[in-house]
């Protein structure tokens, strides 16, 4: 949590810095070079990690869609929307894990493109909600001294609805413009669970969104993405900027 | 850039090495007993070749006995996580050979809960001895007196393996 707000801090003063120097006045003159003018608009697309893993995985099913939208030269608005659908079977407890999730956040544009290159290598921060139910299928009672015989398998069913999660992820991902308007990208987060709905005398082994978890509320995330870039509109770069990538 | 990858790189490599996959919670308690001298029940006595076999549902003794005994106050006896009932055989001396064998029979009458503990070890029970009845003792089928003079009931819940459940004077 500790980095998590030092992160965001200094995101923060990266922010300011770059809004202060927005606001100074262009005194330079006017380059005979036409204004480099970029793209902004909104990019959609979907995770294919989640749906290569319906093929090999029998027991998952999940789909998630993933967005964002562009503010600044840097900044965008970034959300991915999503359900899953996982049975767990572990040696002693077998469940299922069935709901919906959505995380809201910013992506940070660390690359410097060249030209009319629109490739994003990006840090950024989310805030994920999950709501979903857990069902125990079946468990074991784990008895270290089996004198009397192994413990059998208890088919439970049991199922507990209303459950959910909120945690913060801290992402860093990688977008590259294929052709046109079509990107692919992969991104890799870190997350740590802020609070949760347990279910009674069970525990949340799996967090649609969140994924495993584990022991001191960590847990980390992968996803590979196809998005299409929707333009909406230019915006010229500040010769500001500019001068910048001169130097 | 670089670092933060770099850094959750190696994040990711050591989660997935975390030891959550191993059992190492108490989990299943055993009844814990422990014997005291009779002439003087503040001291803790030895046990001598106790023999300890556990009864099968329909009356009959387990092929294998749980254990022997010997030079320990202080003995464990799993119970059944699949019966309100478990019934032991306890055998003083049995392998002396100047002293008499002497058999009592223990049954423990409880109930049981099933308490979750974690991903690696799942659920364990707990159980919590009837009161009054929680322990009944037995001669054996050849009468030889109750080597047990008293049986003393610390505490009913048997959660932990921690504390002693049951007192026992000879």
């Amino acid at each position: 949590m500790k980095y998590i707000s030092k992160f965001y801090f200094s995101i923060c003063l990266v922010l300011i810095s770059l809004s202060s120097n927005a606001q100074e006045k262009d005194t330079t003159k006017k380059d005979s070079i036409p204004p480099k003018k970029e793209r902004y608009g909104l990019r959609l697309g979907v995770d294919l990690f989640k749906l290569t893993r319906m093929l090999y995985e029998d027991e998952y099913r999940g789909i998630e869609l993933v967005g964002d939208y562009r503010l600044t030269r840097r900044h965008y608005l970034a959300a991915e929307i999503g359900n899953e659908n996982k049975t767990v079977d572990d040696d002693q407890v077998n469940f299922t894990t069935k709901g919906s999730y959505l995380k809201v956040g910013f992506d940070y544009n660390t690359y410097e493109n060249w030209l009319n290159m629109e490739n994003i290598i990006s840090i950024g921060l989310r805030y994920g909600v999950s709501s979903f139910s857990q069902t125990l299928n079946t468990y074991q009672i784990y008895n270290p001294n089996p004198y009397f015989g192994v413990s059998p398998v208890i088919v439970s069913g049991l199922k507990e609805d209303g459950l959910s999660a909120q945690w913060i992820e801290v992402v860093a991902g990688v977008k590259v413009k294929v052709v046109n308007n079509v990107f692919v990208g992969f991104s890799f987060s870190l997350n740590h669970l802020i609070s949760q709905k347990l279910p009674d005398d069970f525990d949340n082994l799996y967090i649609p969104g969140f994924n495993r978890t584990y022991d001191g509320n960590f847990g980390v995330g992968f996803n590979y993405t196809v998005s299409y870039f929707i333009p909406l509109y230019k915006s010229t770069v500040k010769s500001k900027e500019k001068k910048e990538k001169k130097k | 850039m670089k670092k933060i990858l770099l850094l959750l790189i190696i994040t990711i490599s050591f989660s997935a090495c975390e030891k959550d996959d191993v059992c190492t919670d108490e989990t299943t308690p055993r009844l814990i007993l422990e014997f005291y001298d009779v002439t003087n029940p503040t001291v803790k006595k030895n046990l001598t070749g106790l023999k300890v076999t556990g009864y099968n549902l329909d009356g009959t003794l387990l092929t294998n006995p749980l254990a022997t005994f010997s030079g320990v106050s202080k003995i464990e006896l799993p119970l059944r996580i699949t019966e309100d009932v478990t019934k032991y055989s306890l055998i003083l001396n049995s392998t002396s050979m100047t002293v008499l064998p002497n058999e009592d029979i223990l049954q423990f009458n409880y109930t049981r809960q099933k308490v979750y503990v974690s991903r690696a070890c799942g659920y364990k029970t707990i159980f919590t001895l009837n009161s009054p009845n929680g322990v009944t003792q037995t001669d054996a089928a050849t009468p030889d007196l109750l080597w047990m003079r008293f049986i003393n009931t610390q505490t009913t819940n048997i959660d932990t393996e921690n504390e002693v459940h049951i007192k026992i004077l000879f």
